[in-house]
């Protein structure tokens, strides 16, 4: 009796799954839970057009590094480089033993993976931004990476529903002429880095000071990153940027076939 | 006579070399070397982020041997000269290249001798200099 009542309800169960629509209706009531509020996009009429304090600089260009002052000035590079932590100083003795030896090590752009932030901010690749009076729109040439920062006023999102990425979730603000944007919310993949031989993390936070200097033609960066798995204390340089106004930001894909015909990135130079 | 010049093209460059555009760490390249290859354009892509050509190079055994050569992005190779129809298959071309460490038939572009004399090279990546708005 029991077997054959367990049978029916099992017939049912299987019935009601088959018709799909009935499932609702027969399923336990589940516990209500508080729908989280939509942010407004930032690109809603209702939220441009909101009153706001004229912004001190449009960042609205093309801009370019400015490479002058030689490879280690733009890149995060050695100099300045803090005590890094057990886990990631063991990257960077691999790294400098790749570099002694001739080798690359753990070149993962070249593997097509996205460079992030702050690899784009630190990169000959030019970048177009555009601002609007709710956010600032970067497109990096390097892989046409977008990277968004927000000056709508809205918070980071939540740590339990975000999205962690690459380029990070950044919000910005303004102080007197400076914009400051604070990025966190990063990727916890193994192949985002800080440099070569460098690991960021998912702590990793980064505090931009943006200034428009030079009548407008360039902006100075200045870049204070902490990531306490990866580094005692704070990790600050600056870039300047330059406006260019003589090319595009063009579409750069990182195709599945383009390295099959790039034989440096398969090379036994590299350490993976 | 079609000749890959190894030896007596392997020279100690002192200037310093402005960066290219690239997706991908240019430590794979012996900045200190160049390789010059005297052969026959195999495939030219014009494309982002490289530009890339291959060239049929025989060594000195007489076998066919097909070296990589990238170059920088469309972008910056317009800005010294280039056109995407400049070579095409068949082509005979002498092209200089700092090669890959590790001895692999490949490298990154220095120069390119045409058929008919003409030498195109690349425009380093240096935009944003006041000279440039």
């Amino acid at each position: 009796m029991v077997t054959s009542t367990v049978r029916r309800l099992a017939l049912a169960f299987m019935a009601a799954a088959c018709a799909g629509v009935g499932v609702a209706a027969q399923a336990p009531t589940q516990p209500q839970t508080a729908t989280p509020q939509t942010p407004v996009s930032a690109l809603a009429p209702s939220n441009l057009a909101k009153a706001r304090p004229k912004a001190p600089f449009d960042l609205t260009g093309n801009w370019f590094i400015d490479n002058s002052p030689g490879i280690q000035g733009w890149l995060f590079g050695p100099a300045s480089i803090p005590k890094l932590k057990p886990e990631a100083q063991k990257h960077r003795d691999a790294y400098l033993q790749a570099i002694k030896e001739g080798k690359v090590y753990r070149d993962d752009i070249g593997q097509c993976w996205p460079a992030g932030v702050p690899i784009i901010m630190t990169r000959v690749w030019p970048i177009a931004m555009i601002q609007l009076p709710t956010a600032i729109y970067m497109i990096s040439e390097f892989m046409n990476s977008l990277r968004v920062v927000y000056l709508d006023g809205r918070k980071h999102t939540d740590p339990d529903i975000v999205v962690r990425t690459f380029n990070g979730e950044s919000v910005g603000h303004w102080e007197g002429d400076t914009l400051v944007v604070e990025t966190k919310n990063f990727t916890a993949d193994p192949h985002h880095w800080i440099d070569q031989g460098v690991p960021a993390s998912d702590e990793l936070r980064i505090i931009e000071r943006i200034k428009m200097i030079n009548n407008g033609n360039a902006l100075e960066i200045t870049m204070t990153l902490t990531d306490p798995k990866n580094w005692d204390g704070e990790w600050t340089g600056t870039r300047r940027w330059n406006r260019v106004n003589d090319i595009d930001v063009e579409e750069v894909e990182c195709l599945p076939d383009l390295n099959e015909h790039l034989q440096s990135t398969s090379s036994k130079v590299h350490v993976r | 006579m079609k000749k890959l010049l190894l030896g007596c093209a392997c020279v100690l460059l002192v200037a310093s070399v402005a960066p290219v555009l690239a997706h991908h760490s240019p430590a794979a390249f012996d900045r200190t070397k160049e390789v010059k290859l005297v052969g026959t354009v195999k495939e030219f892509r014009w494309q982002n982020p490289h530009t890339w050509i291959e060239v049929i190079v025989p060594d000195e055994k007489g076998k066919e041997v097909v070296w990589g050569v990238e170059l920088t992005s469309p972008t910056y190779l317009i800005r010294a000269g280039w056109k995407s129809n400049i070579i095409k298959p068949g082509d005979k071309v002498t092209v200089v290249v700092n090669p890959v460490r590790s001895g692999e038939p490949s490298g990154i572009f220095r120069s390119l001798t045409l058929a008919d004399g003409r030498v195109l090279t690349e425009r380093p990546a240096r935009l944003g200099t006041p000279d440039s708005k």
